[in-house]
């Protein structure tokens, strides 16, 4: 039978398999297919894993024997980051090519109990630096919807293997916008968590006070059942929460306030399709009866800037670990320091090395406080804006780029000029709030339809807001 | 802005061989991140307003050795570059007269 991927979500699958319509064999070989003759275009995938069909065989056992949970037999893709047992993880880097993962991430392990499956790595770009996967050491991955353009990034293989039909949902990880731009650039539904929501014990660490974990979609149903099997704490990450970590209370009595911050859209200059498709996404939401408020982010134009401080000093010390002598590549000196310097430039890209040297530099003696003490004092600035918003409003409303997915190579010579495209999302990470893309009208370019995407951020512990107002505006409940 | 000396010396701290190209192209491209990132200078911090991110504390544990299996153990040990049984092999670091 020909199974509709592009309209499967993960409860209708999980009924159908349920009904003995489809088995979860027939549903991974219906992406298998998809992927074969796709990927060779857009490069989404690294590598699809060749025991993916024996992990169907067991999720069907799961079903005849009355143990299928909502996720069990649903197929997936992971980010090159995220360590499965046995499995390659190379981080889009040279310097892990062969490495192979030694244990299962906390997430993985998570989905492995609910009988996900699993079916092959995703691009990304190298150590989840940058927007757009032009950074990976494998190649660019291209944007489904056109491939002359970028699928975004750092998670764009994910994003553009969900919206590909090459898998039902993908994981991310996010660090300044990692997994809600690829998401917004692809048409699809990506979500991160709240900062500890998600263990990230067994994800390769880029900026360790940013990164979190989360799912992309086609829905923002089947992100929330995803996220709600990958969250929780867990000893192996001291940073992460549990449920009552955050309390707060609604603003809005019957539907959640939403703020919309004019003056820092202005600021971060926005195309002129993406701000018609903002003010009607903001329309169709009064029309639902949400309260709109105009409210004032006055710091979050410093947050690119605060952003390029913290991320590149928090990446020299993760990035410290890559010496050839624990794992990964070696290259061979006349000795063991020169070991060190020769695998290190042989095994890093461009953007890697410029982001070490950037993070030495500002934590170097002399310039520590004027730059990464100042840093984190402007963050905690852009967080009392943001908590005092939540004083008045639950949602705030932005677009989640400044403008639909770039030609590939367009901003390659400029790296401020990628920098920019995380403009309104990293005010998450360094905030640690819960925020979701969700895709918002199109833009015409060259006689292609682009996608372009809304995001929603939520006070610390609000995913269901975040859900609740997502899965409205999409039309998913009734 | 940065010269190529003090490239130089943060490359010698990050352990990263640089060419001549390199450097040159780093060059230019700090001064463009530092250019941008030097706005921070104009913000007035004397709020102290610089704090943890919501309600993340610091967590202790004890600090007691685990055992694992010995198949970890061969996994880890088995990605090494070079090993000499059950260690990790690395160069002489002390030089010999």
């Amino acid at each position: 039978m020909k199974i509709d991927l592009h309209n499967l979500t993960i409860r209708k699958a999980h009924a159908a398999m349920k009904a003995g319509e489809f088995s979860a064999v027939e549903l991974t070989q219906a992406y298998l297919e998809v992927i074969k003759a796709k990927n060779k275009d857009i490069n989404a995938y690294l590598e699809v894993f060749d025991d993916a069909l024996d992990q169907a065989k067991a999720a069907d056992k799961r079903f005849k024997d009355g143990t299928a949970t909502l996720l069990t037999g649903i197929p997936c893709a992971t980010k090159d980051n995220l360590l499965i047992q046995g499995k390659i993880a190379s981080a889009g880097s040279k310097i892990l090519a062969d490495y192979h993962a030694t244990y299962d991430a906390t997430v993985i392990a998570k989905l492995k109990n609910e009988g996900v499956i699993f079916l092959g790595r995703t691009n990304m770009d190298e150590f989840a630096m940058g927007s757009s996967t032009e950074n990976s050491a494998y190649g660019v991955t291209k944007n489904p919807h056109d491939l002359s353009r970028v699928a975004g990034g750092s998670s764009g293989g994910s994003a553009a293997a969900v919206a590909m039909d090459g898998a039902m949902f993908a994981l991310g990880t996010d660090t300044g916008g990692s997994i809600r731009q690829p998401a917004s650039l692809c048409g699809v539904v990506g979500f991160k968590p709240t900062y500890g929501g998600v263990s990230r014990y067994g994800a390769i660490a880029m900026g360790s006070s940013l990164d979190q974990i989360g799912p992309i979609g086609k829905t923002v149903a089947d992100c929330e059942i995803v996220h709600n099997a990958i969250h929780g704490q867990d000893g192996k990450d001291s940073t992460t929460i549990n449920d009552s970590t955050y309390k707060s209370e609604r603003i809005g009595r019957k539907k959640p306030v939403i703020g919309v911050p004019k003056a820092f859209l202005e600021f971060g200059g926005l195309d002129s399709s993406v701000s018609e498709a903002f003010a009607s996404a903001i329309r169709s939401f009064e029309s639902k009866g949400y309260e709109i408020k105009q409210i004032d982010l006055p710091n979050s134009a410093h947050a690119l800037p605060v952003y390029y401080v913290i991320m590149p000093a928090e990446v020299s010390s993760n990035l410290a670990r890559f010496d050839g002598v624990r794992y990964g590549l070696h290259m061979d000196g006349k000795d063991g320091i020169e070991d060190y310097f020769k695998t290190r430039r042989a095994g890093f890209g461009k953007e890697s090395i410029r982001r070490i040297l950037l993070g030495t530099y500002v934590l170097s003696s002399g310039y520590y406080d004027a730059y990464y003490n100042r840093a984190n004092a402007v963050k905690g600035l852009i967080t009392q804006d943001f908590n005092k918003a939540f004083e008045s409003v639950d949602l705030i409303a932005t677009p989640t780029t400044p403008s639909p997915a770039f030609k590939i190579g367009e901003k390659g010579s400029d790296p401020v000029a990628m920098y920019l495209e995380d403009i309104f999302t990293v005010t998450a990470n360094l905030t640690g709030m819960p925020a979701i893309s969700i895709p918002c009208g199109t833009a015409g370019r060259d006689g292609k339809q682009l996608p372009l995407g809304l995001q929603l951020t939520a006070r610390p512990g609000d995913e269901a807001t975040l859900f609740e107002a997502g899965k409205e505006f999409l039309g998913e409940i009734q | 802005m940065i010269t190529v000396k003090d490239l130089e010396h943060l490359a010698k701290l990050a352990r990263i061989d640089l060419n001549e190209a390199d450097k040159e192209s780093l060059v230019k491209e700090f001064d463009s991140i530092l250019g941008y990132v030097d706005q921070l200078k104009k913000v007035d911090v004397s709020m102290d307003a610089a704090g943890r991110v919501g309600a993340v504390k610091n967590v202790m544990r004890p600090d007691v050795v685990e055992s694992i299996s010995n198949m970890d153990r061969e996994r880890l040990l088995d990605e090494a570059p070079d090993r000499e049984g059950d260690f990790i092999a690395v160069k002489k670091i002390i030089a010999q007269d």
